[in-house]
């Protein structure tokens, strides 16, 4: 059974079973394959190099379309013109973070920097705002209901098991935050 | 900040092309943009309070008062500036899976965006 974080002298410390760095590992390359970048016959090298992607569009997939928002409530335009200056980089820095824990993943121990954790805690994320895309919640009511699945010998089927795996990731999210937040007490 | 002195109320109205000219002077680089971060049944409470000290290093309090606004009232705005600085809070926010988005400041909240305008608003 996994252990929460802690918040220690050399950084922020916490424990994992082997099957549940597993599964932890399996979600990181979900999340990552859901956001990597097509690659386009037609594309423009130099444009891509700089990160301009002229044929980005809202993502029709909404677990994609969560991680990758809108950025202006209204203004579809607008918003697709940001989106084909800035979703590519904002693609590569989410893979950035997921592949980065998904590396600390290889012992049990885990001993966690500022850094480690700022990107551990943005790869839970993102792996719950699919998770949670999945299970349809939509409102605090849902999440409330998807929160009473707590016991594994319950999973018996699909959906269980992904209310169980959220119920395990908010866990352990929760944990990471409140380790973060307290070693930024520390340092003032 | 005060809008741009080219246009008041004044000229406007001798113009046929007062709203549109009205909506140029909107998107001009001196008005204030807001930033604002919408509820989700997903985001942890402490997480999203961690990403307002971490990111902008707003205190403890202001951290969890803009975050509980959030949570109360479904969105909070949390950072003005120009269109460029609150797109950048905002690609920085989607990074931490926060759902942001930006809008115009229309001046009704803290009158650092309401100008000398008749209410009017293209």
């Amino acid at each position: 059974m996994a252990k929460a974080f802690k918040s220690g002298i050399k950084g922020i410390n916490g424990y994992l079973e082997p099957a549940e760095r597993e599964l932890l590992r399996s979600l990181f390359d979900d999340v990552v394959s859901m956001l990597e970048p097509e690659e386009r016959a037609n594309q423009d090298p130099l444009a891509a190099l700089v990160g301009l992607d002229t044929e980005a569009r809202e993502p029709s997939d909404r677990a994609l379309r969560r991680l990758l928002p809108n950025v202006s409530k209204n203004d579809d335009a607008a918003s697709l013109e940001f989106r084909r200056y800035t979703e590519r980089s904002l693609r590569e820095s989410k893979i950035g973070a997921l592949k980065a824990a998904s590396l600390g993943l290889d012992k049990d121990e885990l001993v966690l920097s500022p850094a480690d954790a700022r990107h551990w805690s943005m790869a839970l994320n993102d792996v719950r705002l699919v998770l949670a895309e999945r299970l349809d919640i939509r409102d605090d009511e849902d999440a409330g209901h998807v929160h009473l699945m707590q016991d594994w010998s319950q999973a018996e089927d699909v959906e269980s098991y992904l209310a169980l795996v959220y119920n395990f990731t908010t866990w352990l999210q929760e944990s990471l935050v409140q380790a973060m937040l307290q070693s930024l007490d520390t340092r003032g | 900040m005060t809008l741009s002195v080219a246009l008041g109320p004044d000229t406007q109205e001798s113009t046929q092309t007062g709203t549109v000219t009205w909506t140029d002077v909107l998107t001009a680089p001196d008005i204030p943009w807001n930033l604002v971060i919408w509820n989700d049944p997903v985001n942890l409470m402490s997480y999203v309070s961690y990403v307002f000290r971490s990111y902008f290093g707003y205190s403890e309090a202001k951290a969890n008062k803009l975050m509980l606004e959030v949570h109360k009232k479904g969105r909070s705005i949390v950072a003005h500036g120009s269109k460029e600085q609150v797109e950048q809070h905002a690609v920085a926010m989607h990074g931490y899976g926060l759902w942001a988005t930006v809008e115009k400041a229309t001046g009704g909240g803290d009158g650092s965006g309401s100008g000398k305008g008749k209410g009017k608003r293209g």
